[in-house]
């Protein structure tokens, strides 16, 4: 308890605020809907409306994922997935960043690339995975390179638009007060681009999750999607379900790590909005 | 060139300037001498090529008929002895507001020091003294500009360019400011080029009022405006001289295409 806390209500600051958020509709309406949807769907499976063998309820897929958690098999998989998650990611960040920017600024290499790049983010990326596993294997490299199909994308078009989109008043602005090429990237492009790629990076994370399963279950089976797969293939459905709790724990949380960068990087933005 | 300067060698010479874009004739055989300190407004309608008329001065686009010389020395690309002041301000929004006053100065590379000393100045200079931590978007249109004007003071070009630079604002801070800039301009004289449609604009600010036909821009008539330095612009809107001024462009402005009377002859009060 907070000892500046008025005596008189005997409630701490910490509390009190609690109270206040509470009352603010986005956080209200959103628990009532987490119970009533949440609730149903447990109250289903308790009452025996729900047949385990084809679907589980929470309390049962909690239950399995603490199981899978004590015997070891959740951690073992998702170390093995996590390895393709983030070598896919480490390459797609910086590839997609590069070849955005260079399609964004040089014509040439726009004309040269443009055609493959638009033609594979409208493909399913799902249909390129036998001939990536026909050249290159079926185990960490052939992942790893799935996962970089899809989550490239994203970034690659979000910088491209980002370069392309930016302010031409203030691009005549550094060329009146004679900035060079590489003054104009620092002061102008690099800080236009920064939103757009937030908003693509936040994409490749959700596509990157996406790929690592598909990966999983295309390729040689391994990690999470394996566990599931192989539950599922059991009929245990409440274990087979309990790996893709995690992947959306991991979708969310990674979502919530580029909101932070975002709101670091663009503390000009931030304060425009207060 | 002579490089004696007293105050009525051309600064900046242009001679018989024309501009297309594509089919479109935009400005036609302009010659223009601006002296030292010379603060020239130029007045016409809209469309009729006076920022154009701006921008090649500047050397951001290239005329296809005649040239602009600064001091003797062709114009063919932007210079850092001219700064513009952009009509949407052109403020770097990410940047905090000290930071975007001494933005011409880091492009020159200039040390920390002098670059801190002269962002201080002409901070102050401009009355944002207090703000330099604030955003563009923390602060008002009038502060904007004033921010807009600091960064090209800071610059210490010898010829400022003014492209409508008080359009955007409400009228009160745009009389407010009209004022600054004199007061700023009295203390640090410099050449200027002073774009804008306000007739009241031109005649307070103006040592010489330059105005502009309609597409293809040409030079109509031209005239000093005899307020003289250090003028009060209170003053010098309620006096004769400049109400009679006024009608005049006035007139001028409404029929575009008949001849004007020559301006009579007024003294000055």
């Amino acid at each position: 308890m907070a000892t500046d806390a008025p005596a008189a209500t005997g409630v701490s600051t910490d509390e009190r605020a609690f109270w206040e958020r509470i009352k603010e509709p986005a956080v209200y309406v959103r628990l009532i809907s987490l119970v009533v949807v949440i609730g149903g769907w447990e109250l289903m499976g308790q009452t025996g409306n729900i047949d385990p063998v084809t679907f589980s309820y929470p309390s049962a897929i909690c239950v399995a994922f603490w199981d899978l958690i004590a015997s070891g098999q959740m951690t073992a998989a998702a170390y093995e997935s996590s390895q393709i998650l983030v070598a896919g990611l480490l390459i797609a960040i910086p590839l997609g960043i590069v070849l955005g920017i260079l399609m964004g600024r040089f014509q040439v290499f726009e004309y040269a690339v443009d055609t493959y790049v638009f033609a594979l983010y409208a493909t399913p990326v799902v249909a390129l995975a036998f001939p990536i596993a026909m050249v290159l294997g079926v185990d960490f490299v052939g992942k790893t390179t799935i996962v970089v199909f899809f989550a490239i994308m994203p970034i690659i078009v979000n910088v491209y638009h980002g370069v392309r989109n930016v302010d031409l008043s203030l691009l005549e602005v550094t060329r009146s007060f004679c900035s060079t090429e590489s003054q104009r990237w620092r002061d102008l492009i690099f800080p236009s681009v920064v939103p757009y790629l937030v908003a693509g990076l936040g994409l490749a994370c959700g596509r990157a999750l996406v790929g690592m399963v598909v990966a999983e279950f295309l390729m040689s089976i391994s990690g999470l999607g394996a566990l599931s797969q192989d539950y599922i293939a059991d009929l245990e459905l409440d274990k087979g379900l309990a790996p893709v709790v995690l992947l959306m724990v991991v979708g969310i949380a990674l979502t919530k790590v580029v909101n932070i960068c975002e709101t670091k990087f663009s503390s000009w933005r931030v304060r425009q909005e207060s | 060139m002579s490089s004696s300067d007293n105050g009525t060698n051309p600064t900046l010479r242009l001679q018989g300037i024309g501009k297309w874009f594509g089919s479109l004739h935009v400005l036609d055989d302009i010659d223009i001498d601006v002296k030292t300190q010379e603060i020239l407004t130029v007045l016409g309608p809209s469309g009729c090529g006076k920022t154009t008329l701006l921008r090649i001065v500047n050397g951001l686009i290239l005329c296809e008929r005649g040239e602009v010389s600064f001091k003797g020395e062709v114009v063919d690309g932007p210079r850092p002895e001219m700064a513009m002041v952009f009509q949407n301000f052109g403020l770097f929004p990410w940047k905090r507001l000290d930071q975007n006053i001494g933005y011409a100065l880091r492009i020159q590379g200039k040390e920390k020091g002098e670059i801190d000393r002269l962002v201080s100045h002409y901070t102050e200079l401009v009355g944002l003294g207090g703000f330099e931590a604030n955003y563009p978007s923390q602060l008002s249109g009038g502060m904007q500009q004033r921010a807009g004007l600091a960064r090209a003071l800071a610059a210490q070009p010898d010829v400022l360019l003014m492209d409508e630079p008080f359009g955007a604002l409400d009228a009160l801070t745009r009389e407010t400011l009209q004022e600054e800039l004199l007061r700023i301009n009295e203390a640090e004289p410099k050449a200027m080029i002073f774009i804008t449609h306000s007739i009241d604009e031109a005649l307070l600010l103006g040592d010489r009022v330059l105005v502009m036909t309609p597409r293809p821009g040409r030079i109509r008539f031209q005239f000093e405006t005899g307020f003289g330095r250090g003028r009060d612009l209170e003053e010098i809107r309620g006096g004769k001289r400049f109400q009679a001024l006024r009608h005049y462009l006035w007139e001028a402005m409404r029929n575009p295409e008949e001849e004007p009377e020559p301006i009579p002859d007024l003294v000055i009060e």
